[in-house]
């Protein structure tokens, strides 16, 4: 059984956001709802739903052209499409009525061994199949996806009594596979896994900053990055999921839990929240919450609530010892003196020990209560993660000292050594019964996180690192912050080349970082340009350059695999790769002209090769040149792999994994195939350029945007020597330029730019704010 | 001498480039149908065709490879005719229906189809592979100038101010509107598919809603997109033939040429061309302004316009009754053909005894025809 078309029935935000992103993975998909009363297009909700799709930020489309793979309707007339349909995915309005009337009508019109799911958050499954033929409840399951479903890789996937057990397996491999999801089987019990904690913590937090004297941004500083949370923190989260939410989340919870559940322990709200709610403030979505951007006086001035007096004030930002102390671990975090210290201790101790009641009620290992929270919230480390970095022993026994419940499971934990444990298999996790068991990662699945606990690295310096990820494939990891390359990047990349060639048969290049690379070291150029060490640049530059040459001409095959930011050098070496494997939410663009500079280790190059013109292309020397000097100037970035690849910073041949767990094994499956089909390096391409005549034609567009107000002045000469480059320098159209050439323009032009005084501005404003600046 | 009268006038309907009606049609197509439409409307003996004189501003891509000649085989014309394109820029095919009076006057061929097109949707302005001589460049920038700039030169020059350039476009668009209401386009139009009225037209255009444009070329500018003409997709065509020709075959005669020409100007206030061009043929016709009844000035922009307008001292009043470029769109290398075939249509329909047609140029000229009633 495979599913080769799909149906949403529900085009609210949710449900079209779902549809959207099974069209991402490239599978049509039908998107119905009602017809709406009156006279008109009787498909017009769903039709205004695919619309706002395309103007929806962050985008839930990879890109434009996925939206025609979603086909609007209505539920009237179109109900007979769906029998070659796969995969009914319900996402109406959270009332068993409603759903159970749907689930009636869709009986008669699926084809059998359709796939139905619900993607209710609030109604339990057994609930939503009370009175529904057996036929139904056996192909019935409740996949619930998290806003907004491109980027929340949480799949929480509850099965019945009748289910039919293949049902699970078909939705795993295709939300792991097509949709990229982490798919967690859940227990039909309220708020399934991720709510269920995730609401505690973030209740239980709003309780201890009042109860503590805590601002929000104080709050928010203890309860974000601290803890491995995003940097919204709870304020800022409530701000995003949107205060009016609040009310109903509370009360589904709590009308649901079993009376001796602590989640009854937490007040149902705040002071503050009527009087917000009544004056409009229920958050991002609204005019703001406990945060609001304040434009009255025309400047953007960003506020923040008194908890104590409801007031807006200038938000200042908080200044907790605590917080600063964090960084030597949690323990330090928790057991702080001051008030963020307490406020972490309050917050955690209460929602690490309602985790360790919830297992096996909830999952049934701690593992997937783990991948829930880090999927669903986007927390860097799961709940027993945490408790095993406070230590299980010392967090039992402070709950103790406290008088506080110690959970069983947590008391086995202490005295077992942890929640997790590495064995020579790797991790293990602590069962129920109080036993270690080594995590099985699903088939397709490489981490090299792994990899790493059980293995010495080839070779190793400050910013990278080779490591043998089986088979003969090397696999080169860049790990300096934010992944930027710096001369020990550059060395080790070349040392990955040269241990490949000795010892291996193929080289990998893919990191585990929230980012591929950000690009190259402009702290590094910013320094030796400001005390005038011209040849400690100029051979940084070269030693690139002869990076990039080794890494296109080598004998065996390299893969790069990307995943989140891949700009600038970062880009510059996908560029050179012999093939490029892209994790779906890939970022790649050539973004040097921001900080005043141009691509100088081959990005330049390379562009105006992948820039010449294709069969279905306008012929001749200036469209290429033109396309490339638009997306260099301009600093583009594609803002999906999908995008990548229309932009042809990836090739129509590259190819693209939707789940980030598998882009390692699909990457040296990649290589190897190049391997096994008797790889060969490149031939080197022969350009042939216009010259003077193109740096002309480029020329009068830069002045004429100029004009227009659509280039500053520092633009204006950054662009005029990108024109320089890309024109080919002082040659003639009919000589042949060979690539090194290219690679010497864009050094001189690098060198040009590195000697004027806007280019170290915008360096310097970029790594002080990470913002470009305007000059 | 052998006169060259019109005496047939088509055209298709305009559309915006890229996002208009037109966008999926190629340039040969579309100027094909219209030559079809107008030999049908004619009724002309085909065998007696002499050449097909087309203007195109950017003839390559789809435009390229003598489309003259493509589009004679796509329409079905004689094999025994010739085709040739004619380039230039917007004054292609004006230059196409002098290019005939030529070779009336000659006595080298009787029957001519002088037609215009541009697909600006599928060939871009400036062309696929823009390669400027860098020299010429450096020594005389005016020589690849922004049209949008050669704008703003003229604005500047001659003191025309935004409001100004905004009243008169707004006015095309309301003259042009209260002629499509009217059917006033109906006769010349030829109807593609389900494309059967123009595009551009904007009916709701007011002041305020222009006043609140950027500057579309210098951001310290005046002019906007809203006194530019658009991108547009188009084709146009006029049947000239000898007088005599024409008698001979009682054919509905619109207009006489009475004389033509053509005018250098500096390239960077090439939207000033039509005025000397203007003066060389009413001496040549033996005229003067005041003799004038109807005038089709092509509003590339409405500063360039007005400054002819001013310039030449014309009766607003006589200038492009059912608006201009600005409104109707201006596809460059249909242009010319446009507002000849419209001013010798409009002589019939007004009963009025001369006309002017005349435009500019980029690179800086202005072409000018003057048309004469035949009792």
């Amino acid at each position: 059984m495979s599913i080769s078309k799909a149906c949403v029935i529900g085009a609210g935000v949710m449900g079209s956001a779902i549809a959207a992103h099974i069209a991402n993975a490239g599978i049509p998909v039908l998107l119905l709802d009602i017809v709406p009363p009156g006279e008109g297009d009787r498909s017009r909700i769903a039709k205004g739903a695919v619309e706002r799709l395309l103007k929806t930020e962050p985008a839930p489309l990879m890109t434009r052209a996925a939206a025609k793979l979603i086909e609007p309707g209505n539920i009237e007339d179109d109900l007979h499409k769906l029998k070659d349909v796969g995969w009914i995915v319900e996402a109406v309005a959270e009332r068993l009525d409603i759903k159970q009337g749907l689930y009636r009508k869709l009986e008669a019109a699926r084809k059998r061994g359709c796939i139905v799911s619900s993607n209710t958050s609030t109604l339990p499954l057994h609930m939503l199949m009370e009175g529904m033929p057996t036929t139904l409840q056996q192909d019935f399951c409740i996949t619930h996806f998290f806003n907004p479903p491109r980027y929340m890789r949480l799949l929480e996937l509850v099965a019945g009594p009748l289910t039919r057990p293949e049902i699970s397996t078909v939705i795993t491999n295709f939300s792991d596979q097509k949709l990229g999801k982490v798919v967690v089987l859940a227990k039909d019990t309220p708020g399934f896994i991720a709510n269920r904690i995730g609401v505690f913590w973030v209740q239980a937090a709003v309780k201890a900053a009042h109860d503590l004297g805590l601002t929000v941004e104080e709050t928010d500083a203890v309860m974000g990055r601290p803890m491995g949370a995003p940097k919204s923190g709870i304020f800022g989260l409530i701000d995003i999921i949107g205060l009016d939410l609040l009310p109903h989340v509370d009360a589904s919870l709590r009308q649901a839990l079993p009376a001796d559940d602590m989640y009854r322990t937490l007040p149902a709200d705040f002071p503050l929240l009527p009087k917000m709610l009544a004056d409009g403030y229920i958050g991002r979505k609204g005019k703001g919450g406990f945060y609001r951007l304040n434009t009255s006086d025309g400047n953007k001035i960003k506020e923040s609530i008194s908890l104590k007096t409801g007031e807006y004030a200038v938000s200042t930002p908080s200044r907790l010892d605590s917080v600063a102390a964090a960084k030597s671990g949690l323990r330090i975090l928790v057991t702080h003196k001051d008030r963020g210290g307490k406020l972490a201790w309050a917050v955690l101790s209460k929602t690490l020990a309602y985790a360790a009641t919830l297992v096996p009620q909830i999952a049934d290992s701690i593992v997937d209560v783990d991948l829930a929270m880090k999927a669903g919230f986007n927390w860097k480390y799961g709940p027993f993660e945490l408790i095993d970095k406070l230590g299980a022993a010392w967090f039992a026994e402070r709950l103790a000292a406290e008088k506080l419940a110690v959970p069983p499971l947590l008391a086995v934990a202490a005295g077992a050594g942890g929640f997790y444990k590495l064995s020579g298999q790797g991790l293990a996790q602590l069962d129920t019964n109080g036993t270690h068991q080594t995590l099985a990662r699903q088939s397709g699945t490489l981490l090299l996180s792994d990899i790493k606990t059980t293995s010495k690295p080839l070779a190793k310096n400050s910013s990278a690192s080779v490591w043998d990820v089986g088979d003969g494939v090397a696999c080169l990891e860049f790990h300096s912050k934010m992944n930027t390359l710096d001369p020990d990047s550059l060395t080790m990349l070349m040392q990955a080349l040269e241990i490949t060639k000795r010892s291996m048969q193929a080289l990998v290049i893919y990191n585990e970082g929230e980012n591929f690379s950000a690009g190259a070291n402009i702290g590094l150029a910013l320094f030796a340009a400001n005390i005038g060490m011209w040849p400690t640049l100029e051979q940084f530059l070269e030693q690139g350059q002869s990076v990039m040459r080794a890494l296109k001409y080598a004998s065996f095959p390299v893969v790069g695999a990307p995943s989140g930011l891949a700009l600038g050098g970062g880009c510059e070496v996908l560029l050179h790769c012999s093939a490029v494997q892209a994790h779906a939410e890939t970022y790649m663009g050539l973004v040097e002209t921001g900080v005043g500079i141009v691509p100088a280790w081959g990005g330049c190059k390379e562009m105006l090769i992948r820039h010449l013109p294709g069969p279905r292309d306008a012929k001749g020397p200036m469209p290429g040149i033109m396309a490339a000097f638009e997306q260099i100037s301009m600093a583009k970035v594609s803002k999906s792999a999908a995008e990548a690849k229309d932009m042809k910073f990836l090739r129509v041949t590259d190819g693209i994994t939707m789940n980030r767990d598998r882009l390692l094994a699909d990457a040296k499956a990649r290589v190897l195939a190049l391997v096994a089909a008797g790889y060969k390096p490149p031939v080197p391409v022969e350009l042939r350029l216009p010259g003077p005549t193109a740096r002309a034609a480029l020329g009068l567009a830069i002045e004429n945007f100029s004009r227009q107000g659509l280039a500053l002045p520092h633009d204006v000469t950054v662009s005029n020597q990108l024109a320089t480059v890309l024109s080919g320098g002082m040659t003639d159209v009919m000589d042949v330029l060979e690539e090194n050439r290219i690679f010497d323009l864009e050094k001189q032009a690098f060198m040009t730019l590195l000697h004027t005084v806007p280019t170290l501005d915008r360096m310097e404003t970029m790594l002080a704010t990470g913002k470009p600046t305007r000059n | 001498m052998n006169h060259a009268v019109i005496v047939g006038y088509a055209r298709s309907p305009f559309h915006f480039a890229g996002k208009g009606a037109l966008a999926r049609i190629r340039a040969d197509d579309l100027a094909a149908a219209v030559v079809k439409e107008l030999l049908t409307r004619t009724k002309i003996e085909v065998n007696d065709l002499e050449d097909l004189l087309l203007g195109c501003a950017f003839p390559e891509g789809e435009q390229g490879i003598n489309v003259a000649r493509l589009i004679a085989f796509i329409a079905g014309l004689p094999l025994t005719s010739g085709a040739a394109t004619v380039n230039r820029f917007c004054g292609s095919s004006m230059q196409a229906i002098h290019n005939a009076a030529g070779a009336i006057a000659l006595g080298a061929g009787e029957v001519f189809i002088c037609a215009g097109v541009e697909s600006m949707s599928r060939v871009p302005m400036m062309g696929f592979n823009p390669m400027p001589n860098p020299a010429l460049a450096q020594q005389m920038p005016g020589s690849y100038m922004s049209m949008g700039i050669t704008a703003e030169n003229v604005a500047k020059k001659y003191a025309i101010s935004r409001l100004a350039q905004e009243e008169f476009a707004v006015a095309s668009h309301h003259k042009s509107a209260t002629a499509q209401q009217l059917g006033k386009f109906t006769n010349e139009l030829v109807v593609l598919g389900d494309v059967a009225v123009d595009g551009c037209i904007r009916a709701d255009s007011s002041l305020q809603a222009l006043a609140g444009l950027k500057p579309a070329f210098d951001q310290n500018g005046v002019v906007t997109a809203g006194t530019s003409s658009p991108l547009t997709d188009g084709a146009a065509a006029c049947l000239v033939v000898a007088e005599s020709y024409a008698k001979k075959h009682q054919l509905p005669i619109l207009a006489r040429i009475k004389s033509i020409a053509i005018s250098g100007c500096s390239p960077e206030l090439m939207g000033i061309g039509p005025v000397e061009a203007t003066r060389k043929a009413l001496k040549r016709a033996g005229l003067t302004m005041a003799d004038i009844d109807i005038i089709e000035l092509n509003e590339a922009f409405a500063a360039q316009a007005i400054a002819c307008i001013r310039d030449l001292d014309l009766d607003i009043n006589k200038v492009n009754l059912d608006g201009g470029a600005l409104a109707l769109g201006h596809p460059l290398g249909a242009t010319g053909a446009r507002i000849t075939g419209k001013a010798a249509a409009l002589l019939v329909r007004e009963g009025k005894q001369f006309a002017l047609a005349t435009q500019c140029i980029g690179g800086g000229q202005g072409i000018a025809t003057i048309l004469e009633a035949v009792a």
